[in-house]
C-alpha cells in the first residue's frame, strides 16, 4: 500500500522515461534498460506502470472521498430527521442500490464518452473527470445507507435525548453528538469503497470508457495489448495487470486490517 | 471421598481463568460448594463477582480463552468431572446436569419449534422414538403450567412471550430428571409478577424432582425466599456461606452486611433513614488488592486486612473469609457504612404549592398500515400507550410511578420532557401552557425540566469528557460564559461526590455509578424545578445503587427540586418517593402517600406487584398473589376495567363491562376498581400474616 | 404473507420504474441530441433532422418517456441502429440465452463451493483452515475480473493448454458446442463470486456460534455435529439466500468484463458493443432486461427468505 501510495507521489521522478516517449524500439522484451519490457508503440511498460499509479490512486482516492463526504452528509440528516423524508430518499438509495455499480457507471462513461462537449465549457470540464464523478455518484447511496443505519441506531442512544432536551440545535446534535460516534463504521466503510473503487476505475480503463489513450491507465493498458497482440509481447499486458493485482489485495488486506482494529475497539 | 449421604455436588478448590491478551485473568478462586439432593443453593454477588463464572465452570462450559485450573475438585454423585473433556461431557449434560440460563429469548433457538428443542433432549439420552419424545414433551410443557401444550409444542419462540419462554427453557433443563440444575438469574429479564410466578414453579418442581440446585443471582430478595443455603462471592471469592436464614440473621462478613443495608426494604423511606452504602467499587480482576480484596472498600478494615485472609469456619455449615469475624460474631464491633448524612431532616408532608400539572395525557403510536387496509380505507386501531393520564407533581416532592413494562410509564415521561409529541393532553408548569414538544419549548421552559436515564452506558456520549457533558448546558440553557460554567463544573462534580479532576475524563475511564452521578450533575446543572429520573439505578449493582439513591435525596434537599420518579421496583420507588402512582396498560390505577402503597387497601393490581417481590428476609412469608396470563396487547385493549383479565378479586361481569370509578379516601389516596374501599381493605387483611394485620 | 409479497412486489415495480426513468434520463436526456450521437460527427444537418423527426425527438420529454415504456411493456423493441439492422429482441433473447449459460455454469460451481470454504472457515475462526481461505478470499474479492481472466488464460489456457483463450464461438451455437469455450470464463466469474460468497457465509456462520442458542444445544449434550448442523447452520445458511441473489449482480456486472475478455457471445459483450456503436436502442434494451434479471432474482431471494425464516411475521 504505502509502496503505491509513494510510487504515486514520486512516479515522475522515478520513471526512467516520458509516459508517451516512443523512441524506445516496439515490443522488446524485459531487460535492464526496459525492466517490464516496451508495448507495440515502443512505450517503456515500466515507466508507464510507475505513472499510472498516479491516475489509479486519484480517481479512485478522490471519488471515494467525495462519495463519503456526501454520503455522510446524506447520511446523517435523513437518518437523524427519519420520518417521510427518510423513507422517500431510503427507498431511492434501496432502488440503486439493487444496480449494479459497475454496469451503471459503464452506461454512464459510454454514453458521455460520445457525446460531443464544446471545448473548454464547464460541460467538457465535467466529462474530463466523468471517472471520478461517477465513481463518487454510484457510491454515494451506499455510504449513506451505511452512516444512516448507523445514525439510526445512536439516534436513540439516551446522550442524543440529553442534548434533545437541552434544546440544542439539529446541527450541533447532528456532528458534535452523533457524528462523532458514526466515524468508526464510516472509517471501516471508506476504506472497503477505496478498494472497489479502484476495481471500478481498473475495470472502467480495461472496457475502455475510463481514461482515453494514451494516458497510462493500468486497464487501458492491459486493453491496449490485448489480442493478437498478446503473443507477441505478452510483458506489456502481464506487468499492469499484476500492478492491479497487488494494489487490489493491498487495499483489501489493509482495510481488513482497518476493520478489525474499529470492531475491536468498538 | 468427602461426599456425605445425599450430596450431589461437590465442588472444592476451584480455579477458573481467562486469557485476555497475553494475561491470564484469574476470575474464580479457591471456591467450593456443596449440594445436597432437593437443595437450592445460592449464588450471590454483584456483577464482576464471578459467580456465572462458577456456575459455567461447574459445567464445564468456560468460553474458548477460559480454562480450569488444575487442582480444581467438581464432583457430580462421586464422578470427577474436572479433567473431563468436552466430547465426555457430552453424557453429563443433559442428562446429569442442566442449566437454565438469564435470557430465555436468546437462549432458545430462533428457527426450530420448541417443542422439538425439548424432544432432541429425551431423544437423545433416553433413545426413545419420535412420538414418545413427543408425548413426554407435552407432559412436560403441562407441568411448567403452559395452558395448551400440543399448541405450544409447534410453536416458534418469537411467537411466546418471555414468561413462556423461560417455562420452556425449564422444561427443557428438567425432563430428563437431572440430578442438578444451574440457573443463571433466570428470571433478571422477566416482570416482578412473572417473575413471581417462575420462582414458584422453580422451587415446586425442585420440591418434586428432589433434584440439586444452584441458583446464581444479585438479588437478595430472590435467595431469601427461595434459597435453603447461601453463598456470597466478592472478586471472584467466597466472603460467607451459611444457611440463609443465618446469613440473613447474622452476617458474618462485612460486605454481607453492606449488601443487606443498602437495599432499601418494602416500606422504608428515606425519611427514616438513610440507605447504608458501600464506598468505592469492586476491583478489577487485572489488578487485584495485595490482602483481603474486600479492603480497600471495608470499614473495619485495619493493617492485618494486607494479609489474605484464610476461608474458616465459625460454626458447623458456616464458612467466612474476614479477619475480624470474631468481633463481628461476638458484637465487639459495628460494621459501620455512610449513610449519606442520615434521614431526610424535613420530615413533613404537608402539601406543597403546585409546581407540574398535566391534565388528559394520552398517546396513541399509529399502526403502519398495509396497501390493502390503504384501499379499503380501514385505519387499524393504533397502540394506545397511554390513555388520559392526569397527574399533579408538587414543588419540591418526589412523584414515583411504578408500573411493568408495557404500562406506559415512559412514555408519559417522554411526553412531559418534551420528547414525544402527545396525541391529546395539556401540561401547565408553574401557571405556564407548555407547549407540546422540545422544540417549540423556550429555553426557559427547557432548563426547569430535565432528566436522568435508565442506561449510564449510554447517557453520556463517549466522546465528549464529562466536563464537556456539563458545562454544555450551563452555557447553553444559563448562559454563563467559558471560566465560570468550568467553575460551576467543579462545583457541580463536589455536589455528587466526584472529584473535580474527573472533568477531564471520558465516560470510557468511568464506572457506571460514576456515570450516573454525572448525569445527574449535568440534570442539575440547569437547575430545574423537575428532573425526570427514569430507572436511575435499575442498571446498578445494589451496592452503587444505595449512594445514588442518598444523592438523589440529598440533591433534593438541597436544591428543592422535584422528581418524577419511574422504576419497576416498588422498594425504589416506595423509599424515595412522596407519592406514588401505578400503571397499567396506560392508565393509572392507584396514586397515594409513599406509605399507601404498602398497606390494604390497595388495587387488585398493586396488591399483586406487592406480594410478587422477594422481600430479602427469609422469614418473611409473603401473601402469594399470583397473576394469571400475560399481559394483553395494548393494540387490543381489554374491555371496562383493563386489569379485568388478570384480576384475582374480579367481581364479576360489571368488571368486563365498564371502567371502574376512582374511589377516594378522603386522605389522598385513590383506587380505580368496582369494589369500594372498606369492602377491599376487609379482603385484603385477611389474607396477612396476623403480627402485620393490625399495621 | 400476502401483504409480505405485495410490498415486495411495490418495491420491485417502483425499482423498475425508477431504472427506466434513469436510463431514459441517460440515453435520450444526457446526450442532448440524440440523432447526432446516433449518427457521428460526419452527418450532415438534414440527415439528423430526419432522423429526429423518424425517432419522435421533436416531442415533449414525458410523452417520449410513455411511449418508449409502452414499446417496451409490448415487446416492441425495434431494430438495432447500429447496422446490419436487427431486431433487438431477438438479438437480447439470444444473447442473454448465452449469458444465462455461462452465469448458469458459474453458480453451480460457485455456490455449494463457497459455502462449503464459509461454514468451514465459519467454524474455523482464526485457526488455520479459516486463515488460509480468509487470506485467499481476501485477495481474489474486489480483484477486477480481467485480471484474474488474464491470469488464468495464461496458466490454463497458454501454458497448460486446458482450455481455448478465446471462448468467441458462434452467437447461436448449442449448449454442446459453446460447453468447451464456457469453462475458463465460468472460472473466472466463479473466483470473484466465491469471494464474496464465502466471506459473507464465513461472517454468518461465525455470528450464529456466539449465540446463546449454541450453548444451550451443547449443554443438551448433543454431539457437536448435531449442535452444527441442525442448530447453526440452519440460521446461518437462511441469509446466504440473500446474498447469494444479491451476487447475482455481482456476476451480471462481472460477465460484462469477462465475456469483454474471452470475447465470448453473451449479453454483456453485447452491451459494451452496443456502447462502442453508440446504439442508444440497444443499450436501453440491454439494461432493462439485466436490471430486471437483479430484481426478479432478488424478489425470488426476498420469498425464500420469508419461507425459511419463521421469525418473519406475515401479519
Amino acid at each position: 500500500m504505502l509502496f503505491f501510495l509513494l510510487l504515486a507521489l514520486f512516479g515522475p521522478a522515478l520513471a526512467p522515461y516520458t509516459e508517451n516517449n516512443q523512441s524506445s524500439p516496439p515490443r522488446e522484451a524485459p531487460s535492464t534498460a526496459y525492466p517490464f519490457g516496451t508495448d507495440y508503440l515502443g512505450r517503456d511498460v515500466f515507466s508507464r506502470v510507475i505513472l499510472g499509479a498516479r491516475s489509479i490512486f486519484l480517481t479512485a482516492g478522490v471519488g471515494t472521498l467525495i462519495a463519503v463526504v456526501i454520503g455522510t452528509f446524506v447520511g446523517l440528516f435523513i437518518g437523524y430527521q427519519g420520518g417521510l423524508l427518510d423513507e422517500v430518499v431510503g427507498r431511492f438509495i434501496d432502488a440503486f442500490l439493487a444496480l449494479p455499480a459497475l454496469l451503471v457507471a459503464l452506461v454512464i462513461l459510454g454514453i458521455i464518452k460520445n457525446v460531443d462537449f464544446a471545448p473548454g465549457s464547464w460541460q467538457a470540464a465535467v466529462a474530463d473527470q466523468s471517472v471520478l464523478i461517477v465513481i463518487a455518484l454510484v457510491y454515494v447511496p451506499i455510504v449513506a445507507r451505511v452512516v444512516r443505519s448507523s445514525t439510526l441506531d445512536i439516534k436513540t442512544r439516551e446522550f442524543v435525548q440529553a442534548a434533545q432536551i437541552r434544546g440544542e440545535a439539529r446541527l450541533y446534535i447532528i456532528f458534535r453528538e452523533i457524528f462523532p460516534s458514526v466515524v468508526p463504521a464510516l472509517v471501516v466503510e471508506a476504506s472497503l469503497r477505496f478498494s472497489y473503487a479502484i476495481f471500478l476505475v481498473a475495470s472502467l480503463g480495461f472496457l475502455g470508457v475510463g481514461a482515453s489513450p494514451p494516458t497510462p491507465d493500468w486497464g487501458l493498458m492491459v486493453s491496449e495489448n490485448r489480442g493478437g497482440l498478446y503473443q507477441l509481447a505478452p510483458w506489456a499486458l502481464n506487468f499492469p495487470a499484476l500492478a492491479i493485482a497487488v494494489l487490489v489485495i493491498g487495499v483489501n488486506l489493509m482495510s481488513d486490517g482497518v476493520k478489525r482494529v474499529f470492531q475491536k475497539s468498538g | 471421598m468427602s461426599e456425605t449421604p445425599g450430596t450431589v455436588l461437590h465442588v472444592a478448590n476451584l480455579g477458573i481463568s481467562y486469557r485476555v491478551g497475553k494475561q491470564w485473568i484469574r476470575a474464580v478462586r479457591e471456591f467450593q460448594i456443596e449440594v445436597k439432593a432437593g437443595q437450592i443453593y445460592g449464588v450471590v454477588g454483584e456483577s464482576g463477582s464471578g459467580k456465572s463464572t462458577a456456575a459455567t465452570g461447574i459445567m464445564r462450559y468456560l468460553a474458548a480463552n477460559g480454562r480450569t485450573e488444575p487442582g480444581s475438585v467438581i464432583e457430580l454423585l462421586g464422578q470427577d468431572l474436572a479433567a473431563r473433556s468436552a466430547r465426555a461431557m457430552q453424557d453429563v449434560w443433559g442428562r446429569c446436569m442442566n442449566m437454565v440460563p438469564q435470557d430465555p429469548a436468546a437462549a432458545l433457538n430462533p428457527s426450530i419449534r420448541v417443542g422439538e428443542q425439548v424432544a432432541e433432549i429425551v431423544r437423545r439420552h433416553e433413545k426413545v422414538d419420535r412420538d414418545t419424545a413427543r408425548a413426554r414433551v407435552v407432559a412436560m410443557l403441562r407441568r411448567v403450567r403452559l395452558a395448551d401444550p400440543e399448541t405450544i409444542f409447534d410453536r416458534f419462540p418469537h411467537q411466546l412471550s418471555g414468561g413462556m419462554q423461560q417455562r420452556v427453557v425449564i422444561a427443557m433443563a428438567l425432563i430428563t430428571s437431572p440430578q442438578l440444575l444451574i440457573l443463571d438469574e433466570p428470571t433478571t429479564a422477566l416482570d416482578v409478577t412473572t417473575e413471581a410466578v417462575i420462582l414458584d414453579l422453580v422451587r415446586d418442581l425442585i420440591a418434586a424432582e428432589g433434584a440439586g440446585a444452584v441458583y446464581v443471582t444479585h438479588n437478595l430478595g430472590v435467595v431469601a425466599q427461595l434459597c435453603e443455603r447461601v453463598v456470597v462471592m466478592y472478586a471472584g471469592e467466597i466472603m460467607e456461606d451459611a444457611a440463609a436464614a443465618d446469613l440473613f440473621a447474622r452476617p458474618l462478613h462485612p460486605y454481607t452486611v453492606g449488601l443487606l443495608k443498602s437495599v432499601p426494604r418494602l416500606g422504608q423511606t428515606k425519611r427514616e433513614m438513610a440507605l447504608q452504602t458501600i464506598p468505592g467499587r469492586p476491583p478489577s480482576l487485572t489488578e487485584l488488592p495485595e490482602g483481603c480484596v474486600y479492603a480497600p472498600r471495608c470499614p473495619l478494615a485495619i493493617e492485618i486486612c494486607q494479609t489474605k485472609p484464610p476461608l474458616e469456619t465459625p460454626a458447623a455449615g458456616r464458612l467466612v473469609r474476614c479477619h475480624r469475624w470474631q468481633e463481628i460474631a461476638a458484637g465487639a464491633v459495628e460494621v459501620a457504612y455512610e449513610d449519606g448524612g442520615g434521614a431526610i431532616a424535613s420530615a413533613g408532608l404537608e402539601a406543597r404549592s403546585p409546581l407540574l400539572h398535566a391534565a388528559e395525557m394520552t398517546k396513541h403510536f399509529a399502526v403502519s398500515r398495509s396497501l390493502i387496509e390503504v384501499l379499503q380505507g380501514v385505519t387499524p386501531t393504533p397502540v394506545r400507550a397511554v390513555d388520559d393520564v392526569s397527574l399533579h407533581i408538587q414543588k419540591g416532592r418526589t412523584y414515583g410511578l411504578v408500573g411493568e413494562s408495557g404500562s406506559g410509564k415512559t412514555t408519559l415521561a417522554r411526553m412531559i420532557i418534551g420528547l414525544e409529541n402527545p396525541t391529546d393532553g395539556s401540561i401547565d408548569l408553574l401557571g405556564v401552557d407548555l407547549a407540546p414538544t422540545v422544540r417549540t419549548r423556550g429555553r426557559e421552559m427547557l432548563a426547569k425540566l430535565q432528566m436522568v436515564f435508565q442506561n449510564p452506558q449510554n447517557s453520556l456520549n463517549p466522546y465528549l469528557t464529562v466536563g464537556q457533558a456539563i458545562r454544555r448546558p450551563l452555557m447553553t440553557l444559563r448562559g454563563m460564559a467559558r471560566a465560570e460554567a468550568d467553575h460551576e463544573v467543579e462545583r457541580l462534580l463536589t455536589a455528587v461526590n466526584l472529584r473535580p479532576e474527573y472533568a477531564a475524563r471520558y465516560p470510557g475511564e468511568l464506572s457506571g455509578g460514576e456515570k450516573q452521578r454525572v448525569a445527574i450533575a449535568r440534570a442539575f446543572a440547569s437547575d430545574p424545578a423537575l428532573i425526570i429520573c427514569d430507572e436511575p439505578v435499575s442498571a446498578l449493582d445494589v451496592s452503587v445503587q444505595a449512594a445514588v439513591l442518598n444523592l438523589l435525596a440529598r440533591l433534593q434537599e438541597e436544591h428543592d427540586t422535584a422528581y418524577l420518579f419511574i422504576a419497576h421496583d416498588l422498594a425504589v420507588v416506595g423509599y424515595l418517593a412522596d407519592y406514588i402512582a401505578v400503571m397499567y396498560l396506560g392508565e393509572i390505577f392507584e396514586v397515594g402517600y409513599g406509605s399507601d402503597l404498602f398497606a390494604p387497601p390497595y388495587h387488585p393490581y398493586t396488591e399483586a406487584l406487592v406480594s410478587a417481590i422477594p422481600v430479602a428476609d427469609p422469614t418473611h412469608q409473603s401473601e402469594r398473589i399470583r397473576l394469571s396470563e400475560d399481559v394483553p396487547s395494548p393494540r387490543n385493549l381489554p374491555t371496562g376495567c383493563r386489569f379485568h383479565t388478570r384480576c384475582p378479586r374480579k367481581i364479576g361481569a360489571i368488571c368486563e363491562d365498564e371502567a371502574p370509578p376512582w374511589r377516594d379516601d378522603g386522605d389522598g389516596h385513590y383506587i380505580r376498581c368496582h369494589i369500594p374501599l372498606p369492602e377491599l381493605t376487609a379482603l385484603q387483611k385477611s389474607l396477612l400474616p396476623d403480627h402485620e394485620r393490625d399495621a | 404473507m400476502w401483504r409480505f409479497i405485495l410490498r415486495r412486489l411495490g418495491f420491485f415495480v417502483f425499482t423498475l420504474l425508477l431504472t427506466s426513468v434513469l436510463i431514459f434520463a441517460l440515453t435520450r436526456v444526457l446526450p442532448g441530441d440524440v440523432a447526432r450521437v446516433l449518427l457521428g460527427r460526419e452527418a450532415g444537418e438534414a440527415e439528423v433532422a430526419a432522423l429526429r423527426e423518424e425517432l419522435g425527438l421533436n416531442q415533449p420529454l414525458h410523452v417520449q418517456y410513455v411511449e418508449w415504456v409502452r414499446d417496451f411493456v409490448t415487446g416492441n423493441w425495434g431494430l438495432t441502429f447500429s447496422r446490419p439492422a436487427q431486431d433487438i429482441l431477438q438479438l437480447v433473447g439470444q444473447r442473454a440465452l448465452n449469458s444465462a449459460r455461462l452465469a448458469a455454469i458459474t453458480m453451480l460451481i460457485a455456490v455449494p463451493l463457497s459455502l462449503l470454504l464459509g461454514v468451514i472457515a465459519g467454524l474455523t475462526e482464526n485457526r488455520l483452515p479459516d486463515n488460509t481461505i480468509s487470506v485467499l478470499t481476501l485477495s481474489v474479492v474486489s480483484l477486477p475480473e480481467f485480471v484474474t481472466g488474464i491470469f488464468l488464460i495464461n496458466i490454463l489456457a497458454l501454458e497448460l493448454r486446458l482450455f481455448p483463450a478465446s471462448s468467441a464461438v458462434s452467437p447461436s451455437a448449442t449448449f454442446e458446442e459453446a460447453l468447451p469455450s464456457l469453462w475458463l470464463p465460468a472460472l473466472t466469474a466463479t473466483l470473484v463470486l466465491l469471494a464474496y460468497i464465502t466471506r459473507l457465509t464465513r461472517a454468518g456462520v461465525i455470528e450464529e456460534l456466539k449465540r446463546d442458542y449454541v450453548r444451550t444445544a451443547t449443554l443438551k449434550g448433543l454431539p457437536y455435529r448435531v449442535v452444527i448442523v441442525k442448530h447453526v447452520l440452519r440460521n446461518a445458511l437462511i441469509p446466504t439466500i440473500t446474498v447469494i441473489a444479491t451476487s447475482t449482480g455481482w456476476l451480471m456486472s462481472g460477465l460484462v468484463v469477462i465475456e469483454f475478455v474471452f470475447s465470448y457471445p453473451g449479453l454483456g459483450r453485447l452491451l459494451t458493443f452496443a456502447i462502442d456503436k453508440r446504439d442508444l436502442p440497444l443499450i436501453q434494451a440491454i439494461v432493462m432486461v439485466t436490471v430486471m434479471v437483479i430484481l426478479v432474482a432478488n424478489f425470488v431471494a426476498d420469498l425464500l427468505y420469508a419461507i425459511l425464516n419463521p421469525r418473519i411475521s406475515f401479519d
